[in-house]
């Protein structure tokens, strides 16, 4: 047990895993109760069934995304359009889907998921290209095809919003028996992280994306193809867009170009809040989970100790700050309980071999 | 002699007591005559906290959570989680959280019909009656909606904007955010409205981000476009909120028709450039709608489906009326208008 603690500790994403049950623990005591609807028995406002698969599900839109962004940033790049494929690649799923008219479900549902991941795809891939080929600032390329691909969308849809098949909802909020709880959000952003996670820490590809972003030069004198690396990480970063967009259109049953605005601040803090760096190098999917994870849930504390809203943005800033503060911190704690761990090794091999 | 002084006082006592007890107890049989909830919750959601238009529609529902907690002896709350900028998705899980955490009902106006749909619905199932104002949700299982007929109101916007012109010239519609609903139904009425009149073009119809700025910025825009406007047709007065315009439209030139008017747009009226307001009682969307809640939920009345609320023409001739009833519903007037007498 006390081994199973101190791995738990000494893992990279401790840190922002004790802010969140901190947070979380604050708000089971703070948030109060309510009686339930069906039993009349106090329920707790916070720690509730309901309220815990709500908080999953908000994230979930973040997370997936994040888990592409935290791969750019590890590469020492930026992707500032993952909020507009989201919009571009929910717009035009649920145009061609009205244009084909009604199918049976599961044509639906493949066609829904084949046109979002697609679209990330390719707008992934025409970030890459353009980053790689006219060798200009990914910031700058992002930047530019963060209004191009809204804007697209916009033009295509006439700024409808556009209702999706039912059956697509009925698959993003399939219950498996659990009442009015929608568990497939978390089950998808639990899937594209343990997908990320493997990909970073056990394919040489995302061993790749670390040695790029630790250091491009060194990188490519060792014989890496630094242009098709980076323009692999944007790709990941549109698919993620894709599935994100694939979630969230299902979810809340209709597209619009206006969708998922401004989520790309969110999905670059949730990398940070976990821990990735933005010089490069440094980062992981799981770490980006639960940084989106952490966001949301700040956001959602405002409400739940119904503090004045008009802080919002205020708290959620200062949030931020104190959570990779805090982050950094128990870093360099581990980092030096890991270094005196090493010195006492070597003292005792030192002593033994006297 | 003071035998009867005694009966007389101790029978004046006894009927003042009779007299209290008698109203106490009628006021608690009164309070009691509450059939349903003694206790309501009301989560509001309205399109965005930077926008005054909600923020005087939040003044009118907590007035009207006091007005009635104390008329019917109910504990009304009124819960406000409306989103910072608007974002239908972030309301679907605004409604989904309150739901979680004991609301009793929902107010709504939806940003984007399309992305609520889902979350009412889901309200609704789990024994939380949703009413929308402003913007509705109609193929949602909202129970009521307060508000303007908003191709109607466009109509009338339309049609006061004529008179101001003679029924010429060319006319630049103000739309606000490109998803909104009513506003795309208020547009709609505009420009049904405008074919009316054979003198009149439509140069074209401009969205925006809704704050006063970007409204401001956006009016500004389309002038150095298209210097040959004559009248804007807003279906919402954002750009109005500034002052910027009272400097960069000429009121020879050009006249506004603007739907809204709260105090910080009554300088246009007084200076003539936007001669007619269409003043939207948004204060009512609150007070209005927590009524039509308490109504169905504390008082088992019904509710009609749809619920009207009328537009209030605003212009010179009235203005001090009306700066005097904004001030009435709790809001910061500027004193001059105060001081009209009519």
């Amino acid at each position: 047990m006390k081994k199973l603690i101190s791995k738990i500790f000494g893992t990279q994403q401790s840190g922002i895993i004790m802010v969140i049950l901190l947070l979380g623990v604050v708000l089971t005591i703070f948030s109060g109760s309510h009686p339930d609807r069906a039993t009349g028995a106090q329920v707790n406002n916070f720690l509730n069934q309901y309220t815990l698969m709500q908080t999953a599900t908000d994230a979930s839109f973040f997370a997936i995304m994040a888990i592409g962004a935290t791969i750019v940033i590890i590469s020492g790049g930026i992707d500032l359009s993952v909020g507009s494929i989201y919009a571009f690649a929910g717009v035009i799923s649920a145009m061609v889907l009205r244009a084909m008219g009604p199918m049976d479900s599961v044509p639906t549902l493949l066609t829904a998921l084949t046109l979002c991941v697609g679209i990330g795809l390719a707008c992934g891939l025409a970030n890459g290209l353009m980053i790689v080929g006219l060798r200009v600032h990914p910031f700058i390329i992002t930047l530019g095809t963060m209004w191009i691909f809204r804007g697209i969308a916009f033009v295509a849809s006439k700024a409808e919003s556009i209702l999706i098949p039912d059956c697509l909802t009925g698959f993003t909020k399939a219950t498996f028996g659990l009442g009015t709880l929608y568990p497939v959000p978390m089950l998808i952003m639990i899937a594209s992280t343990v997908i990320g996670a493997i990909y970073l820490s056990k394919t040489v590809m995302g061993r790749h994306v670390y040695a790029i972003g630790g250091n491009a030069d060194a990188s490519r004198y060792s014989g890496l193809k630094v242009g098709r690396i980076t323009t692999g990480v944007y790709v990941v970063s549109g698919l993620t867009a894709g599935i994100a967009a694939f979630v969230g259109t299902t979810y809340y049953g209709s597209a619009s170009c206006a969708d998922a605005t401004g989520y790309e601040l969110y999905v670059i803090a949730s990398a940070v809040v976990g821990g990735t760096s933005l010089s490069g190098g440094k980062g992981s999917a799981i770490s980006a989970m639960f940084g989106a994870v952490l966001i949301i849930l700040i956001r959602q504390s405002i409400r739940t100790l119904h503090l004045d809203q008009n802080y919002e943005w205020i708290i959620i800033g200062l949030a931020i700050i104190i959570a990779v503060v805090l982050d950094q911190i128990n870093a360099r704690l581990t980092s030096r309980r890991l270094l005196k761990s090493v010195a006492e090794k070597q003292n005792i091999e030192t002593i033994k071999s006297k | 002699m003071e035998e009867e002084m005694k009966k007389l006082l101790t029978g004046i006592l006894a009927a003042g007591m009779l007299a209290w007890a008698t109203g106490a107890f009628s006021e608690d049989a009164k309070k009691a005559d509450v059939p349903g909830k003694k206790k309501l919750s009301i989560a509001m959601v309205a399109k965005s906290s930077t926008n005054p238009v909600f923020l005087s529609a939040r003044t009118g529902a907590e007035a009207a959570a006091r007005d009635l907690s104390a008329k019917y002896g109910i504990d009304v709350k009124i819960d406000w989680r409306t989103p910072p900028t608007e974002d239908g998705q972030v309301q679907a899980q605004r409604i989904a959280q309150a739901v979680n955490e004991g609301a009793d009902a929902i107010l709504l106006s939806c940003s984007d019909a399309g992305k609520v749909n889902g979350a009412i619905n889901d309200a609704v199932g789990r024994g939380v009656p949703v009413m929308t104002f402003d913007s509705d949700a109609p193929q949602s299982k909202r129970f009521a909606m307060y508000g303007v007929d908003d191709v109607k109101a466009g109509e009338q916007l339309m049609a006061e904007l004529a008179k101001q012109i003679d029924g010429k010239g060319k006319v630049a519609i103000l739309a606000g955010n490109q998803n909104a609903p009513n506003l795309k139904k208020r547009c709609e009425g505009v420009i049904k409205e405008a074919k009316k009149y054979p003198g009149i073009t439509i140069v074209g119809t401009f969205n925006h981000v809704e704050t006063p700025q970007d409204a401001a910025a956006e009016v500004v825009r389309v002038m150095n476009a298209y210097p040959d406007i004559t009248a804007w047709a807003m279906v919402g007065g954002w750009p109005l909120f500034t002052k910027t315009l009272l400097a960069d439209l000429n009121p020879d030139k050009v006249k506004v028709a603007a739907i809204d008017a709260l105090p910080a747009q009554l300088p246009y009226i007084e200076k003539g450039i936007a001669p007619i307001l269409l003043a939207q009682p948004t204060y009512n969307w609150g007070y209005v709608s927590v009524e039509k809640i308490v109504d169905r939920m504390c008082l088992n009345k019904e509710v009609p489906v749809m619920n009207d609320m009328q537009l209030v023409p605003v212009t010179k001739d009235n203005l001090g009326t009306w700066a005097r009833q904004l001030k009435a519903w709790g809001m910061d007037v500027q004193e001059e208008y105060l001081k009209l007498e009519k």
